[in-house]
């Protein structure tokens, strides 16, 4: 017995011995500095959600053998943007690449100079790579470039083809684009195929406003803010306009009034609930993981068609940074272009469906050919219908306070249309919420 | 031995008589690390505990009280002095005043219910049972489930759609509860969940003061014709006081700062709390301000506020506990009192009757 005590009380000083060692071995190789390129450089990684990036870490370790990368995963985006959020207001802590979502750019921007600028490290002989509008999102006011597109999220519509086959509705993939109206299909058009089909079956045609309303919010030239930078909503009639056609969607009995994100574990998905669904590139992913957790598979009837009402719309997107606390940035900034190659970009599709911003990306028979998740979409040309579905997007001006707006404001608002209130009602209550929030 | 060490001694007071006063300023180096140290040391044991509140407890607190003071945005740092304007701030603020309701709601909800169960579990594991130690750790296994696992399996369990409880609800032909989006229910849930976790402890400390009672006043009360319910009511429950008094103070300040289960009650869901903050905690609020609205100012505001609640609440369980200690001493007095002309009148021979006299008195 006092042996063994003895024995863990050696044991324990060791590895406070070990742990200290090891610290100050982190801190010495951190302290050499960005030299020359064979010193041993630690670089670590932060990203959230599903990036498809793990195998491209391992790849850029055998090819630059001095580099090892300690890579942080963080289950979802909301998470991540707390995670970021409380580093960087404690100054300390950031890795030395992290990605940042469309959503948060905002805030990001509003502190912009605690980010690497890229150009210095080689990022104006590689700006061509991406759409231009994704690297306009990834510059800042001073037209210094904090960050290097990865994927985006342009929005196509997903929908059940057995379902609507049941209702008397075409099933076949261009039948359903050309029903929504093709090219020029619009918000009506939308909904007034929903009320066929709620005639039909008597069941719900989406899943919930919420993820209808971000669409319509986000393919607007202006959302909550002007592009000046200024709050706009109350007077914004064209965000007044959208949520009265949502209004009238979620009256007619259109939304199933899912809990958004949860949708009883997959449970929807498979029996029933909806036909049509949000789906950006990224979303893809998602639905088939939901389908697969409630026990179904490509049997389930989920297609994905070359359509979207109100034309193109984007839904997220990431972007790697370099934080200006990063000791190397100049490995960093290196790691971060070659994860945006268009090599890699392709490898990150395949490995999460992510779509790339990255142009010559886009158009590689690794995005346009087939895949598990082709496959489960019944065998849907998902990279090119998603390369389609990105022509003609506008990056819009984000404001520092646009992702608390949807969330907060317009969250439970449209929860309420989903509940039965009326679209005055609701669109009330939201402006009551701005203004008791008191945002700027 | 003692030979040997007095002539010099003895010898040398003499001679030593004329540099006394030098010596006793230069007292020697020992004599005074003993001084220092019998002075000293004591603070120096304590001073660990100082250290440690003084850098993780005082200025924390000292820090966060400046940051309220100011326009403080958790991103791009201090702004504008504004004084007590955020102060001013969250007591108008409909939200807070939310908070605090959905709070204290909770609180009540799932403390009177817990605390109830608790003595009810505490009575009936005081009683002669088999497998005492097996009943007494059973109760306790919630207690060891961490809260996180909790929430997860309860949330789950109320989902509105597709959860057992509403499944079981609809098979017995009732509506279902809106449990995640309507104030009550989702209070109620809530409460679940913290009396699932905390009944099983606040029994067993229970049990452990209704044990220190002596067990030969339940046998004189026995023998006296007095029921289970009776000595229960009369005895037990009176000399508990103190310890229900420690689990009230303990259910309260927990019950004030709940976070955990509110924060993993839906996690999907778009604001902290519920859709319309139905159940969105006090500490709940403060956090959202903190990382969701990084407003760094009011948040350290809303923290304030919620410490001098606290300390009002501690403040008013302060003076309750001190009654009740004053009447716990006056009634022990009175039993020693009572204990000790027992033990004279038993000396004092042939005086039986005065001491019947007495107990006819004092009942």
């Amino acid at each position: 017995m006092k042996l063994s005590r003895r024995t863990t009380a050696v044991a324990a000083v060791a590895g406070v011995a070990a742990i200290a060692l090891l610290a100050t071995g982190c801190s010495s190789s951190g302290d050499s500095g960005s030299g020359s390129s064979d010193e041993k450089v630690e670089l670590t990684v932060t990203t959230f959600g599903t990036m498809g990036l793990d195998d491209l870490y391992k790849q850029y370790e055998e090819e630059n053998p001095n580099v090892t990368i300690k890579a942080t995963n963080i289950d979802t985006g909301g998470n991540a943007l707390t995670d970021w959020k409380t580093k960087q207001a404690a100054g300390a802590g950031l890795p030395d690449v992290q990605a940042v979502e469309e959503g948060w750019l905002g805030q990001v921007q509003a502190v912009s100079d605690s980010f690497t600028d890229l150009t210095e490290y080689g990022a104006n002989d590689i700006k061509d790579r991406w759409v231009d509008w994704k690297l306009k999102q990834g510059t800042d006011k001073d037209g210094r470039i904090i960050g290097y597109g990865t994927d985006i999220g342009p929005e196509g519509l997903c929908y059940n083809s057995k379902l609507f086959e049941a209702a008397g509705l075409p099933g076949d993939r261009e039948a359903v684009a050309e029903l929504f109206g093709g090219d020029d299909a619009t918000w009506d058009d939308f909904f007034k195929v929903g009320e066929q089909y709620k005639a039909a079956t008597g069941k719900a045609f989406y899943d919930q406003s919420g993820f209808v309303w971000n669409a319509m919010v986000n393919q607007l030239p202006e959302g909550y803010y002007t592009s000046d930078g200024e709050l706009n909503v109350e007077d914004n009639a064209d965000l007044k306009a959208q949520w009265d056609k949502l209004a009238g969607g979620a009256a007619a009995g259109l939304s199933s009034g899912q809990a958004q994100w949860d949708w009883g574990k997959g449970k929807a998905f498979t029996d029933g609930s909806f036909a049509t669904f949000m789906c950006p590139g990224w979303m893809l992913g998602v639905v088939k993981g939901q389908v697969e957790s409630a026990g179904g598979d490509a049997t389930s009837g989920w297609d994905f068609a070359d359509v979207f009402p109100g034309g193109p719309a984007n839904w997220g997107g990431t972007f790697l940074t370099v934080p200006t606390t990063s000791k190397h940035p100049k490995e960093a900034a290196a790691l971060a272009a070659y994860l945006t190659d268009a090599k890699s970009a392709v490898a990150a599709f395949q490995a999460a469906g992510t779509f790339p911003s990255v142009i010559e990306a886009q158009t590689d028979p690794g995005v346009t050919g087939e895949s598990d998740l082709t496959k489960f979409f019944n065998n849907a040309p998902i990279g090119e219908i998603l390369g389609s579905r990105a022509e003609g997007v506008v990056a819009q001006y984000k404001g520092p306070n646009d992702s608390v707006i949807q969330e907060q404001v317009f969250g439970p608002a449209t929860q309420s249309l989903d509940k039965g209130a009326s679209g005055d009602d609701a669109w009330n209550e939201a402006l009551t919420t701005l203004q008791s929030l008191d945002l700027k | 031995m003692t030979t040997t060490v007095s002539p010099p001694e003895t010898s040398s007071t003499p001679a030593a008589a004329r540099p006394a006063k030098t010596s006793t300023a230069k007292v020697p180096f020992k004599h005074r690390v003993s001084r220092f140290d019998s002075k000293a040391s004591p603070y120096l044991y304590i001073a660990p505990f100082f250290v440690l509140f003084g850098l993780i407890g005082l200025f924390p607190l000292v820090y966060t009280f400046v940051v309220s003071l100011n326009d403080w945005d958790l991103l791009t740092g201090p702004g504008e002095w504004v004084g007590f304007q955020n102060y001013t701030d969250e007591l108008t603020d409909p939200y807070f005043w939310n908070s605090l309701f959905n709070t204290v709601s909770i609180f009540l909800l799932s403390c009177i219910p817990q605390l109830l169960a608790a003595v009810f579990i505490a009575a009936v594991l005081d009683q002669n049972i088999r497998a005492k130690t097996f009943w007494r750790m059973s109760v306790l296994i919630p207690y060891v489930v961490t809260p996180v696992a909790v929430a997860i399996i309860f949330s789950s369990a109320f989902s509105e759609k597709y959860g057992l409880i509403n499944n079981i609800l609809e098979a017995l032909n009732v509506d279902p509860v809106m449990w995640k989006t309507e104030t009550f229910p989702s209070h109620v849930a809530i409460a679940t969940m913290v009396n699932w976790r905390w009944t099983g402890y606040n029994a067993l400390i229970l049990l452990a003061a209704m044990q220190s009672v002596p067990r030969d006043i339940h046998e004189s009360a026995a023998l006296d014709g007095a029921g289970a319910f009776r000595r229960f009511f009369s005895i037990t429950l009176p000399s508990i006081r103190p310890t229900m008094i420690f689990v009230i103070i303990t259910a309260t300040i927990g019950g004030l700062q709940i976070f955990t289960e509110p924060k993993l009650f839906n996690p999907s869901s778009s604001v902290l709390g519920g859709p319309h903050r139905e159940y969105q905690t006090t500490v709940l609020y403060l956090w959202d301000m903190a990382f969701n609205r990084s407003d760094f100012g009011k948040a350290s505001a809303i923290a304030w506020l919620l410490f001098i609640i606290i300390v009002a609440f501690g403040l008013m369980n302060f003076l309750i506990s001190r009654r009740i200690a004053s009447v716990e001493t006056r009634t022990s007095k009175k039993r020693t009192g009572r204990k000790l002309t027992e033990h004279n009148a038993e000396k004092a021979e042939g005086a039986r009757a005065v001491v019947a006299a007495a107990g006819e008195k004092r009942s």
